[in-house]
């Protein structure tokens, strides 16, 4: 049915455990040592991680459109967007702090869903070249993602700690949870995302296969 | 890193389903995929031992984080001083019920249940008694392993402390501190365990029994 590469456990028959690391043979539902369910590959992992990855440019916009945070200051409110922080806090002379949450909430946020959607695509579209480089950005992408949290987490700190009565009280606002939300999805599409596709993708090596013309033949590893 | 073959027994990469020849690692050698250069199995050079250790003390510094003020403030003779779970509950104060949800989870409820899970796994391991419970707690452990973000946390603190240095005078109280040495032993304790190494553990525990 579907041509895994020789080299590839799938191609014998054997499927790893992605909780305990056991093989097991492909025919199996749960692993034996640690009954999580096995798979030789992810289901849907393309779909899957597409599917995060609109959800979350979609929240990504609420997310800096709307304030993340509201400063009520002698009876006059201030709404600060995502962007509108950075700037403040640069224009103030903080730069490395401006530069951490523009890394976090900008740069992050913004790069892992490039790179999904180019990993995607890049496995949709069969591409052999760089597997091993596609394989550690898939990594990066995959540790970075959590660290976005941290402007979520400064709301809920000058939150709980800007609370004087009329005088100074910092409320938040809806891009907080609209942004954990990026954080989130993003985290969840990373993990649907399978890079055992990317090597997939390099077939069945010591395969003089007949060259075929016309309409490109998708594998269906994914599906 | 070094990949002989230990006789006929193989091993699968988790990133590009490579299949080897399982690798034999000495106490304190880490393994990676010859292929992706993805981590495949470590063996930590005092064992489970490590892990215990900083999960014990842990402990501690979670006890303290929760029980003392975490930062307090000054504007003009007024005060404010907070604790570390207020910062999810002021959130739900606001009516942002799923954000106060997600910070509490992420800063305090899932690292917590780690550290009781670790400590109860590693100790049962250490005694080499078999349990029922074993595989479902390592299961937990491991799935939740990302979600506890106490370290990004701390960068969080740091950073809300520049944004108001200029509004206020910020005092760091004990609990901070202590939070922030909880962050370090929480991921030593993590990454000096293997997950590899922790299911074979289990699996030789669990089959001596039988």
């Amino acid at each position: 049915v579907t041509a895994f590469p020789a080299e590839s456990a799938a191609a014998h028959g054997i499927a790893v455990c992605h909780t305990c690391c056991k093989l097991s043979p492909a025919s199996a539902h749960r692993c034996s040592r640690c009954e999580a369910p096995v798979h030789l590959r992810q289901t849907d992992s393309l779909h899957r991680t597409l599917a995060l990855v609109i959800t979350a440019c979609i929240l990504y916009i609420p997310a800096n459109v709307l304030p993340i945070m509201t400063t009520d200051q002698l009876g006059q409110s201030i709404d600060s967007t995502i962007i509108g922080g950075v700037i403040l806090l640069w224009n103030l002379g903080s730069y490395p702090v401006a530069s951490v949450i523009f890394i976090a909430s900008v740069v992050v946020p913004l790069g892992k869903l490039t790179a999904l959607i180019l990993l995607c695509w890049s496995v949709g579209r069969g591409q052999q070249a760089g597997a091993r480089e596609r394989t550690v950005a898939y990594r990066v992408t995959e540790f970075v993602g959590r660290w976005s949290m941290i402007d979520v987490f400064v709301v809920a700190i000058l939150v709980s700690l800007i609370q004087l009565g009329g005088l100074l009280v910092i409320r938040p606002g809806s891009a907080a949870l609209a942004f954990c939300g990026v954080v989130i999805v993003t985290m969840v599409a990373a993990e649907s995302f399978d890079p055992r596709l990317i090597w997939d993708r390099l077939g069945p090596r010591p395969e003089p296969a007949a060259k075929t013309f016309g309409a490109r033949s998708r594998r269906d590893a994914d599906g | 890193m070094s990949v002989q073959a230990s006789e006929r027994e193989q091993t699968a990469c988790l990133q590009c389903d490579l299949l080897l020849p399982r690798p034999t690692i000495a106490p304190g050698e880490r393994a990676v995929c010859p292929r992706c250069g993805a981590h495949l199995a470590a063996v930590p050079r005092d064992g489970l031992l490590r892990s215990f250790a900083f999960c014990s003390s842990a402990v501690i510094l979670l006890g303290i984080a929760v029980s003392f003020p975490f930062l307090s403030m000054k504007v003009g003779g007024l005060e404010n001083v907070m604790t570390l779970p207020e910062s999810g509950i002021e959130l739900y104060r606001h009516g942002m019920v799923a954000l106060s949800f997600v910070v509490m989870a992420s800063i305090l409820l899932i690292p917590t249940a780690i550290l009781g899970l670790v400590l109860a796994l590693v100790g049962q391991l250490m005694r080499g008694r078999p349990a029922p419970w074993l595989a479902p707690a390592a299961r937990l452990i491991f799935g939740l392993g990302t979600w506890s973000m106490v370290e990004v946390f701390v960068i969080g603190v740091i950073v809300s402390l520049v944004k108001l240095a200029s509004m206020a005078d910020v005092v760091l109280g004990i609990s901070f501190w202590s939070y922030a040495v909880f962050s370090l032993c929480l991921t030593a304790a993590l990454s000096s365990l293997d997950r590899d190494y922790i299911w074979r553990e289990i699996e030789r525990v669990q089959t001596r029994a039988t």
